[in-house]
């Protein structure tokens, strides 16, 4: 579930699970039936690592957000441009609002959803529960296309080096993004990924982005995913295709100094969830639970959006910083400053 | 050579072609003395024994409509009516022969293939672009050229669910009965068309699919559809399939899928 409110015309209706309290074969078991998601990776009978099975990545953020690990004079400045405006248009025109593929977003966040994985001699694919969209990543040594017809999933071939399936693909449009919050890519979009199951119940992925026509540097996105036992993919039809209903733009960023930006910056906690804030280049990033820095934007003097979800920022009498509260639809969370 | 698909509503665009790995050799094909692919040739079969599905496959059109544009792909005559090549009319309940006729007078409007919904799991055994079948222990996939779309059916022993969702494919479970494999799905939703003739499947639908690859390049699907809110009684049809080799899936994702609001009157 995505905890972000992202404006999106297009959700799937979210069904509780159709196949309750099926067991997934094959999965190992403790002996109280419980999937032992720290057993030693199975092995496909070629005696490769076998990566078949539901997962799941744990890095909310990177749905988001990809680019925090550039710095903005990284980002070309057509690429800072263009997010700039689609962020100012609430995004409106984004991929996943049309109903269409979400290209290089599926390897990387899975739309936040599901993916199941079914590996066999000479193809892998992946089967992703976002638009029930598939991805084939052939491993019978093929070569990517010279010059390949640009789509929106791209082409993948993989191959292994020891235990760790390194998969190139290449050939994407230009249509689509690599993160809801609206950072473009170019055709000359190249994903390399390698995927390590370091146990039965995770797969350490890493993710590289190498696009020199938008960004001046690759980087590499860790994303652990994890063993989704016991559970399967739903049925996910993006039908609500009558256009965008997002008008208007979003209006200038209130500016606020750096120094009073500085003054939020710090560690948060409530019940079991942590809130790390820190001001980057005169942005106040947030990570919520390890999963990954947003970029919170300012509304009012201590009101900021996270993309939709609200952070107010508390202060007590002396104008100290105090604690944080986020705000859900499900009601709000106040979480105390620690540090 | 890569014969062009097109779609039967002409006005979803199909994504332009092009040479990527359309012209690549299928490993492990059976051949004759002169090297020429063996259809004729024993099924392959999986690791525990039984049939292997595993394969490109399009729907076979003999006796079928050819298509309106030369050089397409010819058209299997159910996915316009599915009773095309069946002796009797389909066993309509009174209403739903009203709902047949009400959507055809529409000029087709609801039809899905024209709002770029999926078309369902018996409608694409006709579809004109090839599907890849990928059959694993507990598992067979079916993915779709059409919108890069996929179908599971569960081979693991699982019950159908109890109280599904709706959904426009069901929840499949498949077992053996000797070499065919025999599907059942539930869990559809109402307003479902089976062809493009707006044949209706309902959410009262059990429908059973009988698998069989009676040799390498042919795989035989016979369908039964029991839904007693559309129809009196079971009725079957066979949708056949013939392998399609040194090719594989291409990217085709509808989009244009506004242009149905042109059509207008009845």
């Amino acid at each position: 579930m995505t905890r972000y409110i992202l404006g999106m015309a297009a959700l799937a209706a979210m069904a509780s699970a159709q196949w309750p309290n099926q067991p997934t074969p094959g999965v190992p078991r403790t002996a109280d039936g419980k999937p032992n998601l720290s057993a030693p990776a199975p092995r496909a009978p070629d005696g490769k690592p076998d990566l078949s099975g539901v997962w799941r990545p744990k890095q909310a953020s990177y749905l988001f957000y990809v680019t925090s690990d550039l710095k903005p004079e990284e980002i070309l400045p057509w690429a800072a441009a263009l997010y700039q405006q689609r962020a100012d248009d609430f995004r409106k025109d984004s991929d996943g609002i049309a109903c269409l593929p979400p290209g290089p977003k599926a390897g990387i966040s899975g739309g936040g959803l599901p993916a199941k994985i079914v590996q066999t001699p000479g193809l892998v694919v992946i089967l992703y529960e976002y638009q029930t969209i598939y991805r084939q990543i052939f491993t019978d040594g093929r070569k990517l296309p010279d010059d390949p017809n640009p789509t929106w999933m791209g082409y993948s071939v993989g191959h292994w080096e020891g235990d760790t399936l390194v998969v190139t693909t290449a050939g994407y449009n230009d249509r689509t993004t690599i993160d809801l919050a609206g950072h473009p890519h170019t055709e000359s979009l190249r994903v390399t990924e390698r995927f390590r199951r370091r146990d039965a119940g995770h797969i350490d992925l890493q993710v590289t982005l190498e696009d020199p026509k938008a960004y001046a540097r690759a980087w590499t996105l860790p994303i652990e995913l994890d063993l989704v036992a016991d559970g399967d993919l739903i049925e996910y039809v993006c039908e609500d295709r009558s256009g965008p209903h997002l008008v208007g733009k979003r209006g200038d960023e209130f500016k606020i100094a750096p120094e009073v930006l500085a003054k939020y910056a710090g560690v948060y906690g409530a019940a079991g969830r942590s809130f790390v804030v820190t001001l980057e280049e005169s942005r106040l990033m947030i990570n919520q639970d390890g999963d990954g820095k947003i970029p919170l934007f300012a509304i009012s003097e201590t009101s900021f959006t996270q993309e939709g979800t609200g952070i107010e920022f508390v202060k007590d009498a002396q104008g100290a910083v105090t604690g944080l509260i986020q705000r859900l639809v499900e009601g709000d969370r106040l979480a105390v400053r620690r540090k | 050579m890569r014969i062009i698909h097109w779609s039967t509503i002409g006005l979803a665009l199909l994504s332009p072609l092009s040479a990527q790995w359309v012209n690549y050799p299928t490993s492990g094909v059976p051949r004759t003395a002169d090297g020429k692919p063996n259809l004729g040739a024993p099924a392959p079969r999986a690791a525990d024994g039984k049939p292997d599905f595993s394969g490109l496959w399009e729907p076979s059109t003999a006796g079928g409509n050819s298509a309106p544009v030369a050089g397409a792909a010819e058209l299997a005559p159910e996915f316009t009516n599915i009773a095309a090549r069946l002796k009797e009319p389909l066993p309509y309940r009174p209403a739903t022969l009203e709902l047949v006729k009400a959507r055809q007078a529409d000029n087709g409007k609801g039809n899905p293939d024209g709002l770029c919904l999926p078309l369902g799991m018996i409608r694409m055994h006709s579809h004109p672009f090839p599907r890849k079948i990928l059959q694993v222990p507990g598992l067979i996939a079916i993915l779709y050229e059409k919108n890069v779309d996929y179908r599971q059916i569960f081979t693991d022993g699982r019950p159908l669910p109890a109280d599904p969702n709706p959904s426009f494919n069901g929840y499949s479970s498949g077992k053996w009965e000797g070499d065919t494999l025999v599907v059942e799905t539930i869990g559809f939703r109402d307003d479902l068309w089976i062809d493009g003739s707006g044949n209706p499947l309902t959410e009262s639908a059990r429908v059973t699919e009988r698998f069989r690859r009676p040799n390498f390049g042919n795989l035989e699907i016979e369908v039964t559809v029991d839904d007693p809110k559309a129809y009196t009684k079971a009725w079957t049809v066979k949708l056949n399939h013939h392998i399609k080799l040194d090719t594989d899936l291409m990217e085709y994702f509808c989009e244009n899928e506004r242009d149905i609001a042109h059509l207008v009157g009845k």
